[in-house]
């Protein structure tokens, strides 16, 4: 493992002031943090405190009122979220946003869709040309199954997997896209401990390997503790801390938002 | 005053502008084009015909908003219970009974049609997603379509339990000759209002009402509390089961009963898009709205594409809407959560 | 036992993602194609082919389009019928307008302009889902009949208004369509065509475009997350769908009942088609024509049953019970399987794995 000689590059994605409101209800309160390229950044807070609500910003899901997001240096406009998919954002969910009608092949091959160029009629024809992009693209696909071990299940429909299987093929969609930056809405969630070892040292693996940069909310402070470069801790909609897990760890704001000091 | 109730009061001060405004354009039109005919009594006299049918509509409609509130099932069945209760009562009255015994005993056999419908198709289908229940649905139509006619058979029944047919004229003094206004129509307008007014204060104040309201929700979250949904579904079908019968006896005494009337569900689709699916004031507006655009299209637009607009125009019209409010004038906004 | 697939391990993966993987399907395919392209025209009786063989493949050619879109990408469309009356009467007016065109031509534009039209009435469908959309398809269905019932144009202002589909030939001497049409080339005709088209459906929807299909019918949010485009999947869903179901309509009017009437596709037409697929199997290139050879064949059945069985039903009776067993086989299939005859033939050749043997 090279943690120690990771090199953490530029900002990748910074997101400034942003202020979210549904109707009266603020789910985020002018918020500015900035994510760094190939590193393991942790979004924590208790139950409600606008996490999930900040990563649908950065997808392209929710619009905030206020505020901007910068992604590489340059303003990003309003945008829906295949546009972020487009420019190399990648997301898992909460709740498994997998498609349950297909197979875990065809699920993970639906990552690749935005890296697959043939027209209407090729595809009508299939030999040729559009046969040589599925071949080549299923090779990938069948690279990151091996990688994240779910060979024994590439045939079985999505629908069938227990949970915890579901949320690694879920993972595999989103490493088929090739992202940028990759969105993990608690990965580990429901998982017993081996489970978890497992789902951590994937996500330490794709960070290694592919210099992926990840920003991920979790629940499990071991978890965040081991294996996030930095912390950002929300509560109630505002940002209470940033910084190093240590920093983060000792911070009274912190400290008070989790043993549920009223404020 | 909650938003829902000044909508409607917006409502209710901006239709009658809204009417003017059409008149003036249809004059306008008549003027320029020989083919269009117009004087205000004729406008006034169509208004009110297509609304008194928009008032049919809403019955029918009503079925189907009562069905998707409690359970989020969308009925297509609706248009052959209002076939079949409408049979079921010509044929009690054939046999001689008087026509509210008839009626008592075809309510009552809407009901065996509710736990019916319950056991058999709703119960095995729980949880499914709405598309399959929908076609279920789709299912049930065809199968009280064949049903019905089996057992009654399928000529053109005529239903009269004794409303006024007769034409009214009133207005006299304000438009040459007064305007033709049909008893029978208004009778249907009063029945409908009466039959709202009970519906709308059944769902909002007894507990039954609320108990429905939960399992459009969430069918599993309600049984978890206790809603024994079983009986909830009986309930909501066989009232549903009694509307489609008040529903058929206004219609089926209009244009007698027969197998067309089981498209009119078909109609009541653009009604409940306009109104939106889940409000029983919306139904109404809704048919309202689609009864009164039909015909002033058909007369006053109608002559200018040769005729029979209807067959498309409330289609065109939810279509409309659908692409800007799609919830409907009264319906909830459904904001999907991730 | 017979079906067992131990012992065919796939080397490629261009080997593994064959339509057919299995050898067991491969034979049985040869033997229906030798069956369908020999036997039946030499064992079955013109009546036989007329009435069952060629409304079946113009059926299942609608069923096969109507799949597409409501199987494979989840969008409920009540149009069907309206969109046959584009293929059909697009057809007549090419036909009739350009005599020297090749009929196969006449019918892949009247398909590409039934394709535009689907469009066009599939654009609501960014703003709405489900059965709000299939409002919208009906607005199309009720449309587009009373266009061409009421605008003479469409008929060549024919005074009777009811107009026969005009003779062509596919090759020099095969006539197809027109009264003089033979009806084995007929049925071979169609054969091939709708072959063709379920094999260009097959791949369309083994590829980059049917998965985006499905991933809108799974879950149009997530499908938005990997960067499909909701509006782009869906009109091309609308697109393709129409342009089979457009041929079909054409088929339906040159070559099964060789006149072209609106009235032939209303809006029950469509409930039919759609009855087709919800029986044959959602989401299954092989359930369009298992729906659509059931529907068929069901009417038949109906028919004569009751003289089979000695009891003496009226005519009206039976479509009665037509319109109960439809609503009853609908219900049932829906509780017991919604997946369909196709699910239901996948099901039985697992137990052909272990037949006779017990386990």
């Amino acid at each position: 493992m090279s943690y120690g000689d990771k090199q953490i590059g530029d900002t990748l994605l910074k997101v400034d002031n942003i202020t979210l409101a549904f109707g009266g209800v603020k789910a985020l309160t002018d918020i500015s943090f900035e994510i760094r390229e190939h590193e393991i950044l942790a979004i924590i807070g208790p139950n409600g405190a606008g996490k999930t609500s900040m990563l649908n910003v950065i997808n392209g899901f929710y619009h905030p009122q206020q505020g901007r997001i910068m992604f590489r240096g340059a303003e990003r406009r309003a945008m829906r979220p295949h546009l972020a998919a487009r420019q190399g954002i990648a997301r898992t969910f909460q709740n498994v946003a997998l498609f349950k009608g297909m197979s875990t092949l065809d699920n993970i091959m639906t990552g690749r869709i935005l890296k697959m160029k043939s027209n209407i009629f090729q595809q009508a024809i299939y030999w040729g040309a559009n046969q040589r992009e599925e071949i080549a693209h299923r090779e990938v696909v069948e690279k990151i199954i091996d990688f994240l071990e779910i060979e024994a299940i590439r045939k079985t429909p999505v629908g069938r997997l227990p949970y915890g299987l579901q949320k690694r093929v879920e993972l595999a969609r989103a490493l088929a896209m090739e992202p940028d930056l990759l969105l993990l809405d608690e990965p580990m969630a429901g998982m017993n401990v081996e489970e978890k070892e497992d789902m951590c040292r994937f996500v330490l693996d794709v960070n290694d390997e592919f210099g992926t940069t990840i920003a991920l909310i979790e629940h499990d402070m071991g978890v965040v503790m081991d294996i996030s470069d930095r912390v950002v801790v929300l509560d109630y909609g505002r940002k209470l801390a940033d910084g190093s897990p240590d920093e983060v760890r000792a911070n009274q704001d912190v400290i008070d938002a989790y043993l549920g000091v009223s404020h | 005053m909650n938003p829902a109730a000044m909508r409607f009061s917006l409502w209710l001060l901006g239709a009658p502008l809204l009417i003017a405004a059409l008149g003036l354009g249809f004059q306008g039109m008549a003027a320029i084009d020989s083919s269009l005919f117009f004087t205000w009594g004729y406008f006034i006299e169509v208004l009110i015909a297509g609304l008194l049918q928009g008032v049919l509509y809403s019955l029918v409609a009503l079925g189907f908003v009562l069905i998707f509130k409690a359970s989020g099932i969308f009925n297509f069945a609706q248009g052959s219970m209002v076939l079949f209760a409408a049979l079921t009562m010509v044929g009690f009255i054939e046999m001689g009974l008087h026509w509210t015994i008839a009626f008592v005993l075809a309510a009552g056999s809407m009901v065996l049609l509710a736990i019916a419908i319950e056991k058999i198709v709703l119960r095995p289908l729980v949880n499914q997603p709405h598309i399959i229940l929908f076609m279920a649905t789709i299912g049930i139509f065809y199968f009280l379509d064949g049903f019905g006619q089996t057992l009654w058979g399928s000529d053109v029944k005529v239903l009269d339990i004794g409303i006024p047919k007769d034409p009214l004229f009133v207005a006299e003094g304000l438009f040459e000759g007064g305007i033709l206004v049909n008893a029978f129509d208004l009778v249907a307008a009063l029945v409908g209002a009466a039959l709202v007014a009970g519906l709308a204060v059944f769902f909002q104040y007894t507990r039954v009402g609320r108990a429905l309201r939960a399992v459009a929700d969430d069918h599993q979250a309600a049984l978890s509390v206790g809603i024994p949904l079983k009986t909830i579904w009986t309930i909501v079908w066989s009232v549903a089961g009694i509307v489609a019968l008040v529903a058929g006896i206004m219609w089926g005494s209009k244009a007698g009963v027969q197998f067309s009337l089981a498209l009119i569900a078909l109609k009541a689709l653009p009604v409940l898009i306009l109104g939106g699916f889940t409000s029983i004031p919306g139904a109404i507006v809704g048919g309202l709205i689609i009864g009164a655009g039909e015909q002033l299209a058909e007369v006053f637009l109608g002559p200018l594409v040769g005729g029979a607009i209807q067959d498309w125009f409330a289609y065109m019209l939810a279509l409309v809407f659908l692409l800007f409010r799609p919830q409907g004038l009264f319906g909830e906004k459904i904001i999907e959560r991730i | 036992m017979f079906y067992r697939e131990s012992g065919q391990f796939k080397t490629s993966y261009t080997a593994d993602q064959s339509i057919f993987p299995i050898r067991q399907d491969r034979i049985g395919l040869l033997i229906l194609g030798l069956v369908a392209v020999l036997a039946v025209p030499a064992l079955a009786s013109n009546y036989f082919v007329e009435t069952i063989f060629v409304p079946f493949l113009v059926f299942a050619m609608a069923a096969l389009g109507l799949n597409i879109l409501t199987g494979y990408c989840g969008q409920l469309s009540l149009g069907t019928g309206g969109f046959m009356a584009c293929g059909a009467f697009f057809s007549f007016k090419l036909a009739t307008a350009f005599p020297e065109l090749h009929i196969v031509l006449v019918f892949l534009l009247a398909g590409f302009g039934t394709a535009a039209v689907g469009v066009l009435f599939g654009l609501p469908s960014l703003r709405i889902k489900g059965f709000y959309l299939a409002v919208a398809t009906l607005a199309a269905q009720f449309f587009l009949v009373w266009m061409f019932n009421k605008f003479d144009w469409w008929t060549n202002f024919s005074p009777s208004g009811v107009i026969s589909a005009p003779p062509r030939a596919v090759l020099p001497g095969l006539d197809v369509t027109g009264s003089g049409a033979d009806p084995i080339t007929k049925y071979l005709f169609l054969l091939v065509v709708v072959t063709l088209s379920a094999l260009v459906a097959k791949n369309l929807v083994r590829s980059r475009i049917g998965r985006s299909w499905m991933a809108i019918r799974d879950m149009d949010i997530a499908a938005e997350i990997i960067g499909i485009r909701p509006l782009w999947a869906k009109l091309s869903a609308f697109a393709v769908s129409s342009f089979f179901v457009g041929i079909s309509g054409a088929l339906w009017a040159f070559v099964y009942t060789g006149s072209v009437e609106a009235l032939a596709f209303d809006i029950n037409r469509s409930f039919q088609v759609l009855f087709m697929i919800i029986i044959g199997g959602l989401g299954s290139i092989l359930g369009s024509f298992l729906g659509a050879a059931f529907i068929v064949l069901l009417p038949i059945l109906l028919n004569n049953a009751p003289a089979a069985l000695g009891l003496r039903i009226s005519v009206e009776l039976v479509s009665h019970m037509e319109f109960m067993v439809f609503g009853a086989l609908i219900i049932f299939f829906l509780i017991v399987e919604p997946h369909g005859l196709a699910r239901l033939w996948q099901i039985g050749k697992e137990k052909l794995r272990l037949w006779p043997f017990p386990y």
